[in-house]
Order: C-alpha cells, then structure tokens, then sequence
C-alpha cells in the first residue's frame, strides 16, 4: 500500500510539473489568421443557446454568434464539441481558442482563463411542476425543496456557495433536459436554470411552470479566451462592439429567446 | 582426465534446497548404450538427480560430463546440452495444444530449425517407431495415458538424444497400460540407446537393465548387475527395500 | 424525422467501433507484456507489474484521458483527441487485459515450461510456442467480456470531443426532448456491437477449441 501511494505522489508531481513549464502564452490571433480557422468549444447540449439540429448541424444563439464574429475577423468557424466541464480545461491547455457555450464570468474561471466583454445578459429561473403547492416569493425560499440544478453552472455554484443549500437537498444533473425530466416525475421539486433556456424547456416538455426569474447566479455572458491573450480579446471585444451597435445581437435574441 | 568411453559423467553432485538436502556427493559414470535403473524409496532425490543432469535444475555443486565435455561449466548453452538429453516424464507432459504429430514435429522445426517436410517425415518415424502412426493427427487429449507416454518418448527419441532420462514413466499409467510402455523402452534398450530410468517396475529392471542403482536418502547405496542386486544384495537396506517392493507389486515381478 | 435522428446517432458507431479497434489491441499488447513479465519475469519485474496494475485499475478511466489529453499532450507528444482518448482507454484495458492473460498463463501450468525446455527450447521460445497459444485459447472468454466493457467505455472519448454514439445521444435528447427515443437508439446500437463482438468471440473460441476425448 505504501508503494502504491508512492506511486500516486510521483505521478501527480509530474503532471504538476508539466503544468508548471507550460509555454507563455502567445496570441492566437495570428495562429488563427494564418490557419484562416478558429477552433470554438461548445457544449451543444444546451438549446437555444447551442444545440444540435435534427439533421445534426450546430445551431443556436451562440452559434449563430461566433459564426458571424469568425465572418467579420476573416477566418472560418471550426466548432469542438465537448462536454460543458472539458472546456474551460480545453481554452486552458490550448486545444481550442476560445469557447462559447453561455459562460458566465466566475473569479474561480477568471484565475485559468480570460473573458470577453458581455455579449447577452441571462436571468436566472426557478423551475417548478404545475402541481407544485409550496411557495416561493424569494429566492431563498427554495433551500427547504429539492433543488435540481446542471453540474458546475453558476446556479449550481450559487446554489451550492451562496444559498449554500444542504447537500441532501441538492441533486446535479449532466444536462439540464434530464433535471427537468425529473421535476416532471417528482423526484425534485424546483429547478434552477437560465432563464430563457429554462422557458424553452418548459415549453417543450410541458407541465411545468416559472415561478420566478431574476438575476442571481451569473448575470453577463462572456466568451471564454485564453489567459493572458490580449490581442484575441480585443480582436474579438471589437466585433462583439460592432454587432452590438449594428442591433445584430437583439436580432438574435429575437430569433431564439422569443417564441 | 575424462575417460571418453562414458558418455555421461557426473562428479559429486550434490542437491540442497534451503535446508534439505536433495543428494549429496552422488557420482554416476555411463557407459554408451547401457540401461541403467534406479530404484530406491520416494523422496530420495532420483528425479531431482535426472532434472539437474539435464540442466533443467541447477546443482549446488559437482560437475556433469557429456561425451567428455563438462557441461556445468560456465558459459554452456543449457538450451544446447538439453536438445542432446532427452527426458520423459511421470506426467507425460504433452503440449496440449498439438498433435501427436506436432508434438515430436515442434522441437525439430523450432529448436532444430529442420524444413517442415524433413521434420514431418522424421516425427512420423518417431511415430512408428512407437506404434502410434495411426494416431499422429490426435490430440492428446484423445489419446490414453500409454499413447500419450509413447508419443512423449517419440517426442525426446526424435531430437537424436545422446541420452534419455526416464522420470517415474509408467506411475502415474493404469496398470493395463504399462506394458506398451515398457514394451517401447525394452525395444530402445535393445537397440542400445544409452538410458538412465527411475522406475519401480522390478520386473523391467531385473530384465532390460545392465546395471541398477539403488538410491536411499540422497545416496547411492548399492549399485551392480541385476543379478547381484536382486540375488546377493550386500547392504541391509536394499534387502528391506527389495522385500517391500517385491510385496507391493506381488512375489513375481512382471 | 426518426430516420434521420436514428442516423445522426449511428453515424458515431464509426468512431465507437474505431476507438475500440485502437484500444483492444493496445491493451492486448501491453497486457500481454505485463503478463509475462509478472509470471516470467524476476521479482522486481514482477512487482512493476504488480503495481501498473493496481494503479491503472485505480485510475478513473476519465482522469487518466484528461492527463493524457489536457496535460501530456502537446508537451509531450501531439496527439489528437481521438488518438489520445483511445490511448488512456487501451491503458487502462492493459491493466485489466493483464489479469486476464496472466490467469491464462498460470492455468497453463509449469509442466508445460518444463517439457517444452527438455526438448531444448529457449524460455522465449517455449513462451511463445507452448505457453501462449494455450493460454490465449483460455483467456477468449473473459476476454470476450473485456472487448465489451472496452467497447462501452470508448464513449469516454467524448469528454475531449470525439462525437461518438453516446455524445450524439445526448444532443439529440437535449434538442428534441426525447431521451427514450435518443438513448433507446444509443442503447440499441451498443447491444448490437456487443453482441456481435461476444458472438464473434465465441465462434472464435469454438473453432480454437482443443478436441477434449476421443471422438
């Protein structure tokens, strides 16, 4: 046994090792430009923010977005697909250059990766059965429920630190479809998601009604940079700029949140 | 210094394995062509002794001569000296995923390097020479313990041994199924192979040996012609052993 | 609009059936490896075996795909997701292949270590020419079940972007809201591929069987 934990310090020290002599960070701007491609994570699960559509193209507001900021920066949309967890890890290590996938600004992202300036501010939503009989007129009403919430969003991390719920009551879910699913069959009584999203949902699978919306967990959203890239940045903060003023980003907002 | 009418010397071999002690000081000279017996009481060190005189266990010490050439030296190739020592086993020890005729065709094709064809028409003499030809493409799991004993012997004639060691070969047979056998070692013997077999078929020994051993805690106490071990044994104890023998597997031995 | 959601999906039995073909074999090679070092090799050999095993049985399959991917890569070595993926998966088989091997090679039993060197075989040779070839025919079946967890963990590759069939699923459950039909499909497809792998497998076995009596 002794070897065996030997073993495992030697292992972790290498790979803290690796981290430590991981080159500086240089701009990808360039990189980008040269290659005439710009390799965007998404976690398309996540509709309408980024979803795949039934003949299996992404689609979304985010989508839609980053193809019309690769349009205007010259360079062509290359997406990878991950799941939402692997890709603060992916800008992190440099397998893609930014990400888009309805971030919110956290200090804990803000320490390993850079964010662009606020494209689309969300609400955060409380999710709950049309059975429903409890009541809640505040926010902190919903710690004394069972509270469902996607794993590692900022409502799960609001939640978690700032409700700071109790564990028993916590369930946290891979997809936010599936914690919905589960407020359908009783197994939660209240779900914490985006807003719009969280009407989407609503709708789709039915039963289900909002109970209150308002700004909690997150507030702005932010494309994920690398850290330290600030010419990327400013390349892309110009762009978000522009669309801004031209109403290109209300148009999508449109198209996607209203229905 | 070495006597090259012996084909096989061995100088003062001595076996220890942590504190027991195997055999000691045993010293064995063979001539070519001669059957040699060695009988004595289980857990003596008979089958250690045939194991380390073809390397497959290494000795303590002494010295072992293969047609005056000392192959416990340093620097001998072990995998060379056993292609010349065929050895048979209690257990027969077939691989048991080949034929019989696969089983004698694998060591002339892999160790000996012989083209296929060669090989196969060497393994099927091997075969004959057994009485097995019509069982050359069974598997021993198809085949009794006696064929099996008999395609193992084919398996260790067809290397052209110098020397075959026979460890034990008919005990662990049915008795109907010991003659075949021993039928095949009496045939060897009198085609003068040179052989050094354990046994405790007192019949096969008094008939087929030219010179018996007999072996008691890791020493060889007696040795001589049958004649005289069986008739005039001159030590008290091959007396008892011989007289416990010869009750177990009844007054007439074969 | 089923059709076309059922074969989004099966379009990622492709890289399924891919990481698999990448990972078995790996694994196959590097236990087989191990498994003669830990019956074969001296004791310190045999201890270094001994412990890659128990680490890489201990290791989330996961983290070991994210320190292959995210850390090692591209300081190390430049690998893709795809190929980094189906490395930590044959890793982590290697270990579990290792076992497999190892119990096949000690139910060949020493007789056969024995005979084999009487004729004068090399140990090397008497490994492969006696020892594996029986020990492989022992270890098709719990191997067999092996290839099936293999195949099912390769939709771990997900996790660094590779879209295979899980993946896929779980889009489609996410646009459509119907995770019955999504994961109804993805469940079909994975019994599919395992059944054919253990179909395949068995006839294997039987067509390498050793005829056990006289017929």
């Amino acid at each position: 046994m002794k070897k065996f934990f030997w073993l495992v310090s030697l292992f972790l020290l290498i790979s803290l090792l690796f981290a430590a002599c991981a080159q500086k960070p240089q701009s990808h701007l360039e990189k980008i430009k040269q290659a005439g491609v710009i390799k965007v994570g998404t976690s398309a699960d996540y509709p309408p923010f980024e979803y795949v559509d039934e003949s299996g193209n992404k689609a979304g507001f985010d989508i839609e977005l980053m193809e019309e900021i690769g349009k205007r920066l010259g360079v062509k949309v290359e997406w990878v697909d991950m799941p939402f967890d692997s890709l603060i890890a992916g800008v992190q290590e440099g397998k893609i250059d930014c990400s888009i996938s309805a971030f919110n600004y956290t200090e804990e992202r803000d320490k390993v990766v850079d964010f662009s300036e606020a494209y689309f501010t969300a609400e955060d939503a409380f999710l709950v059965a049309e059975t429903f009989s409890g009541s809640i007129t505040k926010p902190e009403d919903v710690a004394q429920y069972k509270v469902g919430v996607q794993s590692g969003t900022t409502q799960d991390d609001w939640l978690t630190n700032v409700l700071q719920i109790p564990e028993q009551n916590l369930s946290r879910y891979d997809r936010a479809d599936q914690a919905a699913l589960d407020l359908k069959s009783g197994r939660i009584q209240v779900m914490m998601a985006d807003a719009i999203p969280a009407k989407a949902l609503a709708q789709k699978i039915g039963g289900l009604k909002i109970v209150y919306t308002g700004v909690l967990s997150s507030g702005p959203m932010n494309i994920v940079l690398p850290e330290g890239d600030a010419e990327l940045a400013k390349a892309i903060n110009d762009v978000l700029k522009q669309l801004q003023q031209e109403g290109f980003i209300d148009q999508l907002a449109q198209k996607y949140f209203t229905e | 210094m070495i006597n090259p009418t012996y084909i096989l010397q061995a100088k003062n071999l001595t076996k220890i394995y942590g504190e027991n002690v195997i055999f000691q000081d045993v010293s064995l000279d063979v001539h070519k062509g001669e059957t040699i017996v060695i009988i004595g009481p289980s857990g003596t060190g008979k089958s250690t002794l045939l194991r380390c005189l073809n390397l497959l266990t290494p000795l303590n010490s002494g010295q072992i001569f293969l047609e005056g050439q000392e192959i416990t030296a340093q620097g001998v190739d072990a995998d060379q000296v056993r292609q010349k020592i065929g050895m048979v086993f209690q257990n027969f020890l077939l691989f048991n995923h080949l034929t019989a005729l696969g089983n004698v065709m694998i060591g002339l094709t892999k160790v000996k390097k012989m083209p296929t064809e060669k090989a196969r028409q060497k393994a099927l003499y091997e075969l004959e020479r057994v009485g097995l030809l019509d069982r050359a493409d069974h598997y021993p799991a198809q085949l009794s313990g006696g064929q099996q004993q008999r395609v193992a012997i084919a398996r260790a004639l067809a290397m052209d041994p110098l020397v075959m060691l026979f460890d034990e070969p008919t005990s662990a047979l049915d008795p109907e199924l010991i003659g075949e056998v021993l039928g095949v070692m009496e045939q060897l013997a009198r085609e003068h192979m040179t052989m050094l077999v354990v046994t405790h078929e007192m019949g096969f020994a008094r008939e087929v040996a030219d010179r018996i051993i007999f072996m008691e805690k890791g020493r060889i106490v007696e040795q001589g012609s049958p004649e005289d071990l069986f008739e005039r044994p001159q030590h008290a104890r091959t007396r008892e052993f011989l007289g416990k023998i010869s009750e177990l597997y009844g007054k007439k031995a074969k | 609009m089923v059709s076309q959601f059922f074969s989004y999906i099966l379009q990622g039995t492709s890289v399924t059936v891919a990481v698999t073909l990448v990972a078995l074999p790996l694994g196959l090679l590097i236990g087989l490896l191990l498994a003669l070092f830990y019956n074969y090799g001296g004791f310190w050999v045999s201890r270094l075996a001994a412990v890659y095993s128990l680490v890489m049985r201990g290791v989330p399959p996961i983290a070991l795909l994210f320190i292959l991917y995210f850390l090692l890569s591209g300081r190390l070595i430049n690998l893709s997701p795809f190929w980094a993926g189906s490395i930590s998966l044959g890793i982590i088989s290697s270990a579990y292949q290792m076992e497999i091997l190892r119990g096949a090679l000690q139910a060949v039993g020493e007789g056969q270590m024995t005979a084999a060197r009487a004729v004068g075989m090399s140990r090397l040779q008497a490994i492969r020419y006696i020892i594996i070839p029986q020990a492989i025919r022992l270890a098709i079946p719990p191997w067999s079940n092996e290839a099936s967890i293999v195949l099912k963990d390769s939709s771990l590759v997900y996790a660094l972007g590779v879209p295979e069939i899980l993946r896929r699923a779980q889009q489609l459950s996410a646009t459509t809201q119907q995770p019955f039909l999504a994961f109804g499909a993805a469940a079909l497809i994975y019994f599919i591929l395992v059944f054919l792998v253990n179909r395949g497998l068995d006839l294997l076995a039987e067509k390498t069987k050793l005829p056990s009596a006289t017929a």
